[in-house]
Parts: C-alpha cells; sequence; structure tokens
C-alpha cells in the first residue's frame, strides 16, 4: 500500500480536482484506490455525488477501525472507493493534541484499510497543523500543486523551510505547476525558475482550463467526462510521472 | 455483500422494477440498453464450465464469462483465434478460467443472441447505490433474462432494498446452468470419461463386469465423432482409455467369461487398440513440444524444430488413417457386435462368473496390492529397470481395479487409496515415458528419410534430448523407493484390509 498525499499550504490552488483526478487516473490503471478526503469542506466527496459521513465522528477516525472502514464509500467508478469528509474534521487538531502519541495515529488508521488498497490518496486541507504534519510522516509522496504566482512561490518555500525545520523529508515533496497558461511567459519562466531550485520539481503542470471548472457541474473528474481534452491528458501524464516516483 | 443472481419469469422486465421504485422517492432506476447482438455459447466436451455453473459467451471480438456461483462477470478480448485455453491471450477471462483443461478444445454449444443491459439504481444527488446487470438471451422462440445485482461499498441497504423489489417481481434465484439451457431449448449432451456406475454388491461379479464394459464401450462409441473432427487430442485419450478398462476387465476378470470368448475378445480389442497406437503417441510428442524444447539448448532448438515439423506430418498421415479405420462399415459392425453382446447378448460363462461382485472385486484387488508391496519392497538402487517397469504395469492393473470397485465398497475410502496409489504411479508413469521416449526417438530418428545436413541436424538435437530424458528418467527412478514408502504405510495397509478383506 502507498500513501499520495495532495497538499498545498495555500488554497484555491486546484488540489482538490488534482486529487480526484489522479484517484481516477490510479483506479483507470487497475489499482485498488481509496481517496480520503480529509477537507472538511468535503469537495471531494461532492465531486463523487458522495454524501458526507454522518457516522464518521474524529474520535472513529483515529479509534474505531469498523467505524472508519464502515464509512468508506464506492464511487461510480471500478477500483475507486471514498471516505467521505466530516464537518467534525476541523476540530482535529485541537483532538490530536489531546491524545498520546498523536503523531502515529493517523498511520495506525490508514493500516487498518491498508491491506484493500493499493493506493491511498489524501486530500489535505490547507494549512500546516497537526494533521497536516501526520499526513508529511506517513505519506510517501506529497504532490503540492503551485500555481505560478510569488504568492504561491512563497507558500513553497514556507513549506521547504518547514521540511527543513522539523527534519522531514524533503524528497516526498512533489512539487509541479497547475493553472498554467502557456501563452503567458511569466508562467513559462517562473516554472523554470522553480525547476532549477527545487530538485523534485515535476516537468508536468496542469493547465488552466475550462474542463476542470465544469468539474463542479458534472460532479465527475475530467478524466471520467472530456478524456481526449488536455486537462485529461495532463492528469494522466501527471499520475504516471507520481506513479514512476512511488514506484506502484 | 453478496451479488444476487436470479432469473426473471417471462414477460417480467426491468421496466415493472421501475414501476416499484416509482413509490419509493428516495431512489431513481436508470438502465443502460444495450444491443440485441450474435452470440454463441463456448464450453469443452466435458461441460467443464456449465459444470462449473458458468456460461461462457462469444459475442463478435468479446469473450464474456458469467459465474452464476459467485456473480462475477469478467470479459475481454481473446485477440487471435484460439480453441485451446493454453491459446487464449491472459486477461480477466483467461485468469478466471484457471483450472479448467488446457489441452480441451472450446465448441460451440449453441448460438443465440443475447443483450446486456446495465441498470443503475441511483439517489437524489444521481449516485449509484446499487448495479443490476442483465443479460437477456434469445433462441429460436425463447427467451430468458439472467440478472446479477452488485452491492457498492457502504450502500448495502440500496443493495438489499433492490433484492427485495426484484424478489417481489418474482425472480428465481436458482443457479442452474442446465435449467437455463432446457429453457432457452439448448440440448447440452452429458458426457463424462469416468461415468458413475451402479452395481450391486451381491449380483454376480459376471453382470457387474458386463455392465462396467457396456458402459465403457459406450463411453468410446461418444468420442468417435471427436477422434474425426479432431477437435483436440483428449478424445483419442479418452477413446482409447475406456477400450483399455473394456481389456482390463477381460484380462483381470479371470474365469468371469468362458475362456474361449475371453480370449477371442481380447485380441478383437487388442487389434482395435493397435491401429490408434501411434496417434497416440504423436499426440504426447506434440503436447509435450514446449517441454522439450526447454530441455535441449538453444543451439538444439532448429533440429528439434525439424524433427516436430517430421511428427507434425506423420501425425495427419496418422489421423487419416485412424479416421479410416472408425468410418469403416467392419468397424461399425465389430461395435455394433459388441454392443449387442454386451447388451444381453450371449455371453458365455467362466467358473467365477456366479461369484458376488464385492467378493471377486476385494480378492482381485488385495492379492493385486500384496504383489505391488512384494515388487516395490524388493526395489533399491541396483535393481534392474525392468522390475521397475514390472511395478508400474501391477500398480496400473490395481488402479483399474479400485477404480471398479468404487460403486460397491465405500466411495470415499476407495478414493483415499486411489489418491496415495496415485502419487507412486505418476512417479512410475514417468519413469516409463521418459524410459519409452528415448527409445523410441531413436526408432523416429532411423525411419525418416532426411537429407544429410537435416538428418545431422536432426541426430544433434536427439542426442541432446536422450541425454536429458535419460537425467530424467534416472531421478524418477530415485523417487520410486521414497514414493513407495509413503503408500507402504500402516495406515493404508491397515486400510487395504479393512476395506478388501470381506471374508
Amino acid at each position: 500500500m502507498k500513501i499520495v498525499a495532495c497538499y498545498s499550504n495555500k488554497g484555491g490552488v486546484g488540489k482538490t480536482a488534482t486529487s480526484v483526478n489522479l484517484a481516477y487516473a490510479c483506479a483507470m490503471s487497475g489499482k485498488q484506490t481509496l481517496l480520503c478526503d480529509m477537507d472538511p469542506q468535503g469537495a471531494s466527496g461532492f465531486y463523487f455525488r458522495v454524501k458526507p459521513s454522518r457516522k464518521l465522528k474524529k474520535q472513529a477516525f483515529f479509534k474505531d477501525v469498523d467505524c472508519f472502514t464502515g464509512a468508506i464509500r464506492a464511487s461510480d467508478y471500478d477500483n475507486l472507493d471514498l471516505l467521505p469528509a466530516n464537518m467534525s474534521y476541523r476540530d482535529f487538531d485541537i483532538f490530536l493534541s489531546r491524545m498520546k502519541n498523536r503523531r502515529s495515529r493517523l498511520k495506525k488508521a490508514l493500516k487498518a484499510v491498508g491491506n484493500e488498497y493499493d493506493v491511498i490518496i489524501l486530500d489535505c486541507p490547507p494549512n500546516i497543523s497537526l494533521l497536516s504534519e501526520n499526513v508529511f510522516r506517513v505519506a510517501d509522496k506529497i504532490v503540492v500543486p503551485v500555481i505560478p504566482t510569488t504568492l504561491s512561490e512563497r507558500t513553497l518555500e514556507q513549506l521547504y523551510d518547514f521540511f527543513n525545520d522539523k527534519k522531514y523529508q524533503k524528497k516526498k515533496l512533489l512539487p509541479f505547476i497547475s493553472m498554467m497558461q502557456k501563452r503567458k511567459n511569466l508562467h513559462k519562466e517562473t516554472r523554470l525558475r522553480l525547476q532549477k531550485k527545487y530538485k523534485n520539481f515535476l516537468d508536468n503542470s496542469i493547465p488552466f482550463s475550462t474542463d476542470i471548472e465544469k468539474m463542479g457541474v458534472n460532479r465527475a473528474p475530467v478524466l471520467a467526462y472530456a478524456r481526449s481534452s488536455p486537462a485529461a491528458k495532463a492528469y494522466e501524464k501527471l499520475w504516471n510521472a507520481i506513479q514512476d516516483k512511488v514506484k506502484i | 455483500m453478496e451479488p444476487f443472481v436470479f432469473t426473471l419469469p417471462p414477460g417480467k422486465n426491468l421496466k415493472k422494477l421501475r414501476r416499484l421504485l416509482d413509490g419509493d422517492t428516495l431512489y431513481n432506476l436508470v438502465v443502460k440498453k444495450g444491443e440485441l447482438v450474435d452470440c454463441s455459447i463456448l464450453d469443452t466436451f466435458d461441460n467443464e464450465i456449465r459444470l462449473s455453473k458458468r456460461i461462457l459467451l462469444r459475442t463478435g471480438q468479446d469473450l464474456l464469462l458469467i459465474n452464476l456461483a459467485d456473480g462475477r462477470i469478467v470479459e475481454q478480448q481473446p485477440g487471435s483465434t484460439w480453441s485451446f485455453l493454453s491459446e487464449l491471450e491472459d486477461g480477466p477471462v483467461a485468469g478466471s478460467l484457471k483450472g479448467v483443461s488446457r489441452i480441451r478444445a472450446f465448441m460451440v454449444v449453441s448460438r443465440l443472441k443475447i443483450r446486456r443491459d446495465m441498470g443503475l439504481i441511483l439517489d437524489d444527488e444521481g449516485k449509484t447505490r446499487a448495479r443490476l446487470h442483465t443479460v437477456s438471451f434469445f433462441r429460436k422462440k425463447r427467451s430468458l433474462q439472467l440478472g446479477i445485482t452488485q452491492s457498492l461499498r457502504g450502500y448495502e441497504r440500496a443493495h438489499t432494498d433492490l433484492k427485495s423489489w426484484l424478489m417481489k417481481m418474482g425472480a428465481d434465484p436458482r443457479r442452474d446452468v442446465g435449467e437455463m439451457y432446457s429453457r432457452l431449448g439448448i440440448k447440452s449432451k452429458n458426457y463424462f470419461a469416468k461415468p458413475d456406475i451402479f452395481l450391486t454388491s451381491e449380483d454376480p461379479i459376471k453382470e457387474s463386469a458386463t455392465t462396467i464394459i457396456r458402459t465403457y464401450i459406450n463411453v468410446a462409441r461418444k468420442n468417435e465423432t471427436g477422434v474425426i473432427a479432431d477437435y483436440d487430442t483428449e478424445f483419442l485419450h479418452d477413446y482409447r482409455v475406456s477400450f483399455r478398462k473394456v481389456r482390463s476387465i477381460l484380462s483381470l476378470f479371470k474365469g468371469v467369461y468362458g475362456a474361449e470368448q475371453t480370449a477371442q475378445l481380447k485380441q478383437e480389442f487388442a487389434d482395435l487398440m493397435k491401429q490408434t497406437n501411434r496417434l497416440r503417441d504423436l499426440d504426447v510428442y506434440l503436447l509435450g513440444r514446449d517441454d522439450y524444447f526447454q530441455m535441449v539448448p538453444e543451439s538444439s532448438h532448429g533440429g528439434l524444430g525439424i524433427l516436430f515439423d517430421a511428427i507434425s506430418t506423420e501425425r495427419v498421415a496418422e489421423h487419416k488413417k485412424v479416421c479410416k479405420m472408425i468410418k469403416r462399415k467392419s468397424y461399425r459392425r465389430q461395435i455394433d457386435e459388441w454392443v449387442d453382446l454386451y447388451a444381453g447378448g450371449n455371453l458365455t460363462s467362466g467358473p467365477n462368473a456366479m461369484k458376488s461382485s464385492n467378493q471377486y472385486i476385494a480378492g482381485l484387488i488385495l492379492n493385486r496390492y500384496r504383489k505391488v508391496c512384494r515388487i516395490a519392497r524388493g526395489i533399491d538402487e541396483t535393481t534392474a529397470d525392468q522390475v521397475v517397469h514390472e511395478l508400474r504395469i501391477h500398480c496400473k492393473k490395481l488402479r483399474y481395479l479400485m477404480e471398479f470397485s468404487l460403486p460397491l465398497f465405500s466411495k470415499k475410502k476407495v478414493k483415499v487409496l486411489i489418491r496415495a496409489l496415485k502419487i507412486l504411479q505418476d512417479n512410475l508413469g514417468r519413469f516409463n515415458d521418459y524410459s519409452v521416449q528415448q527409445v523410441s526417438l531413436g526408432v523416429f530418428m532411423s525411419g525418416q528419410s532426411m537429407s544429410g545436413k537435416k538428418s545431422l541436424k536432426v541426430a544433434e538435437s536427439i542426442g541432446a534430448l536422450t541425454a536429458m530424458l535419460y537425467q530424467l528418467q534416472y531421478r524418477e527412478r530415485n523417487l520410486v523407493m521414497e514414493n513407495f514408502a509413503h503408500f507402504d504405510s500402516e495406515k493404508i495397509h491397515a486400510s487395504f484390509i479393512d476395506l478388501f478383506r470381506l471374508e
């Protein structure tokens, strides 16, 4: 079982769209996939038409394996299941801080379902918190969407600094450009600069596309309804690149 | 949650289900209708697919395997043309058929039309909560609808609801492929190479022997068409095994029939078998083709290729001869005579004819078992190969006797003993095969008229092969003592005595 997290400490960078499409691409390649929607806003679940779980309270997520596995829902696609979000996730940090040995709790919870899945993809909320730190520890790779703006570049820098301070493995981070507009020179230059600066920065980028925006209307991954669109192909290529890095 | 596999009664379809769902505000049924396509049902001659509660369908370029036992539906494109499982490209269907004979040809059982529909039970957000696959079969004026539900993780309740709606509609949960065939008017012949034979312990042995012989002549006859059509090599194999069993009854059941008639029948059956010996030998070579190539270094592959081309050519001619033989009037007459004879014709009686069946067979088994043990216990590293060959023949006879005894004794207990014997027998069989192949390769070579260069290449590869076969034979030879030691255990000995010492 491999764990791939999709994380950014900045909101609105296409994190959920990335998680949803990567999970779909992974499932289509024949791997049993679980997408965990850890963002209390529950956008991943919305895209798959899965209602937020009433069953899954925060205690259950970390303690009660049966309750955790019982909250998993099949998506409409083969090999792809979803652990829907719950509004109580917003209190995760307070909850975790009260628990002993808190950093290994997420790992234990995920291990419980690990045998059933080849890949678990975590769609994480946009902040640096105890939950995120748990993610940084357990994930095999952390995919980081970066939009080509100065602000987004800064948050990536902050993330690397945080990894340095906490002595987390920086090689886990796999940043890539999201919402790329190829006609804009600034975007191309930003990508080149970031690739020079960060060793693991991926060549792949996801274009800025109305097909991706339509995910909210279609409530499905781009790959499911616009398979031949440039955006869908970009997600497929991104998944292939990640797959190589994770060695699945 | 287990899928619900069912058939719908005539006149019922998914429209009716939709009407039932209308009363429920949570669910909505969406049906994705498929196209009506031509299709063939495929199976082996011995109905391996049907008997394992599965249906294998070929529609255009696709293969579809429906398992009525667990509700799994898998499909794949077969790739190139295929008749045997070994020729089918890897894929979900090939994977699911693991365990099915790789040397049995798949043949068309029936041609018909099918339509596959997919029903989705959706909630108010448009999320699928349960799936319903249906396959509608149309053959002549008959039709049948097979349905399989699919539960989705986290939505088990919707699946339970779906199942209860279907039951309300009159869904029939029986999972019998034979029943489906008969509803579609498909006649599928039952064929068993080892059919169940019903014998009574107290019946005279002559009566039981006659029943066994009659059964096996019938099994052999069922294979004639397949031998001629040459669908696969198992037809000839089963044909020969059946007649071999008939011959073994005649030679092992001494004094059951009159001596003169027995001798004459033995000769007649032997004469018939002789005509198929060569074809079977060639089949065995061709079936082992890949193994032979793996045995020798690549430098010998060229010569082996020429050798196998020659074997294939000879097989064509030999098969023609066997076909001719089976089609001959004299053959038909001979078979008819045997059928009449064993259906209550003029069979003479020997001195043992009236002995009770179980007493008689039990005596033969114990005698043969003792003989096997006596020979085997005397085998060590220095024993001549000829003695090992003798042991093989006695084991074979013992195996036949035990198989004949199955209807008369505890089937379960006899089968345990047969399994124990089989390990030793397989070992001895391989020892014999390797030995026979070495000799016959030499004979084969001397019978060929090839050019000097070709002949040299073939001779080289036969040399390499013979060396390997010798090594393999030697290895098997060393295993005989070990395998016999297992068979010669106290427990097995006690079982033989317990089962077959009747007086």
